[in-house]
């Protein structure tokens, strides 16, 4: 029998990823649901449903005769904790609760280092974590939920970590960053997100589980950059000094993300500016927190993407996007 | 985490399940590789961030013969990152014919091939921040690079291999943060290792005698100690800590601090090409990963068995700096430039002569002649290698007129009365200063004149090019500024016998359980190659193999006598504790 799942957030990176995935199988029938109309892109077999994730009313009508949901919502702290909170009370009053996979983040953990099981405190302080920390919460007190906390994702589409990074590193913007590029980048390849999330949605024994997802030998953010410079083509590799990033984190990035709002508010987005390096990636990049991810290969039977093939589509898709004619999904 | 000596308590213990002394290429690299284990390691360091007079003058001493051999506190630095602080970058790792037994090399022969050390060559590549482990112009770059000088095809002599270029990475600095961070590991700045204490037996190491030039002493108990304070300080330490074996330890043989060795190195000749200018690259070619990277001229090993000489290569080089007849703006500019460049580099740049005034008017006029060429210089050296983080190595200059000189770098042959000893004069914390008696041997004039006659004929014979010199100066070139600075090999040789090395294979004392070397004191013999990465690839095979001997060993070995006294007591009778 087809499992009916509902896919909030379906437009954004991991939920178009899935929606596509679920299309695809022979075990499950995905419904699209967001705040926008269907885009002339879209896969128009795919059954859509248009409304505000944080509108309790409209995900319970929604929900009726739905298996399961997935929560792929982003977005500021409230819209997070907004959302989470209306799906789990509207789940809840279904007759026959639906299983929710949660997408949460790594980002719940903080600043710490070292192995990272999904037990650790969460020490996040950013409006970001403490959202994500928020919907943790509220999961925790629906037996139907699973909750993943996904490292960095990256893969064709990924806005952040492949269309982003991929742009710095063609600007020689980032590269080898010396000790300022030696954290442990947790990167998860956007499939092996939805192979997870097939699986909190097919098996009946990890309700009310949180997994860590990330590769299991994971790279530095040094290791990701350069190779990644060299799939692209951006080459020689840039070594970054210390006064160039301090520069562009703490001179560049507070102007540039000002006119950045700015420019948004006064909807002039014809005109592109760089795009600021936050200090908070810098530390980022530098963090030694390693996730475990046992507990996700044991129960979610995950088999990483390698490095070099993720990449490599990463690649491809990056290169095809630049490509005159070439469009990026986001 | 990172502690000060002078901070803890006098008279005090510090212990560990490893105890790694001196915080250089060495200690750091080997450091690093416990990080977030269960294994508790104490790094200790005698400087600390920056150089400190009165520690770095710890490591004066005197020289034989003040020609052959370069002051004692030079090109070493008694400071956290060790020489890594000044060194130049230069890495390439040991071929396999240097871990080879050949009989015209005397002494010569690893206890192992190459290929055990190989695993661990990308690590130390990596550490190094050399790119990747690849050294041959074939597998570094997609289309091959550039050839050195078209044309030149030797069965003698090939120029597809590669040096590669660290930033160069001070590893104090790049890693200093990781060990601060790591909860099991404790460095401890100002921290002299002034004794190796033996217990009774003299098999194994009971303690080490740590004091600070502000007056604490305490000592230090592991299960397992390593020196890794480079090739000097490594027989220093072994030689003057002789309260159970009186001639040192590892030395009953008398062979601790003998068999030193550096390089043979110089510039030589006029190399005229006989090819357009445009066919000579003898500069750097810029790797995918971003490190610069240098073909050299390199004696095959075939070439080497069958013409019976060690370890050879060589770079073509501009024509000597001193003198002005080169007319080039830029080398000129080099020479005034003089008193802005470290004296560890400025030997082999300009030499020790003293100029007169004509000299330096004619230099000057050479800068004022050439004037673009030499601001196009210094701009490219300011932006490249003053401001860079990864840093354009070395001075590249190419000759319109295609007029080249050729520098060497050639093996030293191990000579047991080559040596480092202990002298009469103590330094301010009492110990024996050293005394250096570097010594070279025919074999090594004979390496260097024959591989340079060869490589004339070479380049002779394709008809690439005329290399002039004159053969009877091969031996005052080699020498010219005396052993090649910073290169302190084998004073504590690897082998099999006990009779013949200081070490076993593991780099372990031979008869002392838990005492290692780590670093080019335990090289056999020296190659032709720059010793560092092969230093901090020796470390990893090390670190590796002491993992799990610490974590067996880890129960009996840590003694404290305040902690353990009827251990203690086993310890004073020697018996196995």
């Amino acid at each position: 029998m087809s499992l009916r799942v509902l896919v909030l957030g379906a437009d954004g990176f991991i939920g178009g990823h899935l929606l596509a995935a679920l299309a695809a199988s022979d075990w499950a029938t995905p419904i699209a649901a967001g705040r926008r109309p269907r885009a002339a892109s879209a896969d128009d077999s795919v059954a859509r449903l248009q409304f505000d994730a944080t509108d309790q009313a409209a995900l319970t009508h929604a929900l009726q005769g739905v298996d399961a949901v997935v929560n792929c919502i982003s977005g500021n702290r409230l819209t997070i904790e907004s959302s989470a909170r209306a799906l789990l009370a509207a789940a809840a009053s279904q007759p026959r609760p639906p299983r929710v996979a949660h997408m949460s983040s790594m980002a719940v953990y903080g600043p710490g280092d070292g192995l990272v099981s999904e037990s650790a405190p969460q020490l996040g302080k950013h409006a970001y974590a403490l959202g994500k920390i928020a919907a943790e919460a509220d999961c925790r007190r629906y037996p139907q939920a699973v909750v993943l906390r996904p490292g960095i994702v990256y893969g064709p589409r990924s806005r952040h970590w492949t269309d982003r990074v991929g742009r710095w590193l063609l600007q020689r913007r980032v590269g080898d960053l010396g000790a300022a590029g030696d954290g442990c980048c947790n990167l998860v390849y956007v499939d092996d997100v939805v192979s997870a999330i097939a699986q909190c949605l097919r098996r009946s024994d990890v309700a009310g589980q949180a997994f860590n997802l990330a590769m299991g030998q994971p790279p530095s953010w040094n290791d990701y950059f350069v190779t990644f410079a060299r799939q692209l083509g951006a080459v020689p590799v840039a070594r970054i000094g210390r006064r160039r990033l301090k520069l562009e984190t703490r001179l560049l990035a507070p102007p540039l993300k000002i006119a950045e709002i700015l420019l948004s508010k006064a909807r002039m987005t014809s005109i592109s500016l760089p795009e600021p390096i936050p200090p908070s990636l810098l530390r980022l990049w530098q963090q030694d927190m390693r996730l475990d991810v046992t507990r996700a290969e044991q129960l979610l039977q995950l088999q990483w993407t390698s490095l070099a093939d993720g990449l490599a589509q990463s690649a491809r898709w990056f290169q095809a996007a630049r490509a005159p004619g070439g469009a990026r999904t986001q | 985490m990172i502690l000060d000596a002078n901070n803890l308590a006098e008279n005090g213990t510090l212990s560990a399940d490893l105890c790694i002394v001196g915080a250089g290429a060495a200690g750091i690299s080997m450091a690093l590789q416990y990080i977030g284990s269960d294994i508790e390691v104490l790094l200790l360091e005698s400087g600390a961030f920056e150089q400190e007079t009165d520690t770095q003058a710890l490591y004066a001493g005197s020289v034989a013969n003040e020609l052959l051999h370069s002051a004692p506190d030079r090109y070493r630095q008694r400071r956290f990152g060790g020489t890594t602080t000044i060194w130049g970058g230069r890495c390439m790792p040991f071929d396999p014919i240097d871990f080879e037994q050949r009989d015209y090399v005397p002494h010569s022969g690893w206890p192992f091939a190459r290929e055990v050390l190989l695993p661990y060559y990308p690590a130390a590549n990596r550490l190094c921040e050399a790119g990747d482990f690849s050294y041959t112009a074939a597998t570094s770059f997609r289309d091959g690079g550039r050839p050195m000088i078209e044309g030149f095809e030797s069965p003698c002599f090939s120029s597809d291999t590669l040096e590669r270029f660290s930033c160069p990475t001070d590893f104090g600095r790049r890693y200093g943060e990781r060990l601060r961070a790591a909860a099991n590991i404790r460095v401890v700045m100002h921290a002299n290792v002034s004794a190796i204490r033996l217990r009774a037996a003299g098999d194994r190491v009971a303690s080490l005698e740590v004091r600070t030039l502000g007056g604490k002493h305490m000592e230090v108990y592991a299960g397992h100690y390593v020196l890794a304070t480079g090739g000097l300080e490594v027989a220093r330490l072994l030689l003057a800590s002789r309260d159970i074996q009186p001639d040192g330890i590892g030395n009953q043989h008398d062979l601790v601090g003998r068999y030193y060795m550096c390089h043979l190195a110089g510039t030589i000749g006029a190399l005229r090409i006989l090819k357009p200018a445009s066919a000579v690259h003898h500069g750097y070619e810029i790797s995918e990963e971003g490190v610069y990277c240098r073909r050299r001229l390199a004696l095959r090993p075939q070439a080497q068995r069958a013409q019976r000489l060690g370890n050879f290569i060589a770079r073509l080089h501009h024509p000597r700096i001193t003198d002005p007849a080169h007319r080039s703006s830029v080398l000129s500019l080099l020479y005034l430039a003089k008193p802005f460049i470290p004296y560890e580099y400025s030997k082999r740049l300009h030499g020790d002569e003293h100029a007169s005034l004509a000299g330096w008017l004619a230099h000057l006029a050479n800068v004022v002649t050439g004037p673009f060429e030499a601001l196009g210089f210094a701009w490219h050296m300011l932006r490249e290698r003053k401001l860079a983080e990864r840093k354009f190595p070395s001075i590249i200059v190419t000759s319109r007129a295609n007029l080249y000189s050729i520098d060497f770098h050639a093996e030293q042959q191990p000579e047991a009365s080559s040596r480092v000893l202990l002298d009469d004069a103590r330094d301010a914390l009492g110990m024996p200063r050293l005394r250096i008696d570097w010594r070279y041997t025919a074999g090594d004039v004979d390496t260097v004149q024959r591989a340079i006659a060869l490589l004339a004929a070479e380049f002779a014979r394709t008809g690439v090019g005329r290399l002039d010199y004159d053969a009877a100066s091969v031996e005052a070139e080699m020498t010219r500024y005396g052993a090649y600075g910073g290169h302190h090999i084998g004073t504590a040789r690897m082998g099999s016998d006990p009779r013949s090395s200081v070490v076993d294979s593991d780099c372990r004392v031979h008869g002392v359980d838990n005492l290692y070397v780590a670093g080019s004191a335990t090289f056999p013999t020296s190659s032709q190659a720059n010793p560092t990465l092969t230093v901090v690839a020796l470390s990893l095979r090390l670190a590796a193999q002491l993992r799990s001997l610490v974590r067996a060993d880890a129960a009996v070995a840590i003694i404290e006598p305040s902690a353990a006294p009827a251990a203690a007591a086993a310890l004073t009778a020697g018996a196995t504790p």
